[in-house]
């Protein structure tokens, strides 16, 4: 039977299909009579895509027009 | 405007997003964009379609970005720890109920605090986790490009991933449970 801590180790692999049939019928042996651990499963699950909105960025309008001239003047000049 | 004027237009803001990330520094970000379309104009006959464009132009500008931290780092703090649960000797969550708010952040507009929670917690990752948690969880690229551009083998990689969400994840959790817990 299979800790918390074990559990929470394998999240990663879990998420992704990576483990042996064995190994992904203790986990889920584990979470579902853990509801702290089913929790965290979901909580780590939203954990990235909640970073990707935070970690947002737009490129400044200036930035875009430099950008538009660099490479016009390089494109300009190479041919 | 031509073709190529509107690949780079396409992909400038998620370029210039990931070198910004990357460095942390608007004038390094804006430089990384410009050499890695420069460079990617340069190539522009082994490209198929615009797919094969996006996925190149980020390798390239996560290779740019991370030459720069490389080269800008002088001395890595030694061993940093990362935040994530804790156990009891016996390895059961030490700390619960947790709430579940992956619901919750599904659904709203991120919360300002939280953001800002976010956006501090990861800063404080130890580089190397950093860099691969922004390039996989943020920007999208696959672990094999992570793996081309960072050197490292895939294990190492996911097994930094995985610590680095795991901290990202405590960070989110504090601030939803921020009134609930003593400080
Ligand atoms: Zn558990």
């Amino acid at each position: 039977m299979y800790t918390c801590k074990d559990s929470i180790n394998l999240l990663l692999e879990y998420l992704e299909g990576e483990m042996s049939p064995e190994e992904s019928r203790h986990l889920q042996e584990h979470l579902s009579g853990c509801s702290p651990c089913e929790e965290f499963l979901n909580t780590y699950r939203a954990t990235p895509s909640l970073c990707k909105r935070a970690l947002a960025a737009r490129m400044p309008k200036e930035v875009s027009s430099k950008l538009t001239e660099f490479l016009r003047t390089k494109i300009k000049s190479a041919s | 405007m031509s073709a190529f004027e509107a690949l780079v237009e396409s992909h400038q803001d998620k370029v210039y997003g990931l070198a910004l990330r990357m460095t942390r520094s608007e004038a390094d970000a804006a430089e990384i964009t410009q050499d890695t379309f420069l460079s990617a104009y340069q190539h522009l006959k082994d490209f198929r379609g615009d797919a094969a464009f996006g996925s190149w132009v980020h390798r390239i500008a996560a290779n740019h970005a991370l030459m720069r931290l490389r080269h800008r780092r002088v001395t890595q703090a030694a061993e940093v720890e990362l935040q994530g649960p804790e156990f009891t000797p016996r390895g059961t969550l030490a700390d619960y109920p947790v709430s579940d708010w992956s619901r919750d952040a599904e659904e709203k507009a991120l919360d300002a605090e939280l953001g800002q929670a976010i956006r501090q917690s990861a800063d404080r990752l130890p580089e190397g986790y950093r860099e691969v948690f922004l390039l996989k969880d943020v920007d999208g690229l696959s672990y094999e490009q992570i793996a081309e551009v960072t050197g490292d083998s895939i294990p190492a990689i996911k097994s930094r991933l995985h610590r680095a969400r795991l901290a990202l994840r405590e960070a989110i959790d504090a601030f939803y449970n921020r009134d609930n817990r003593g400080p």
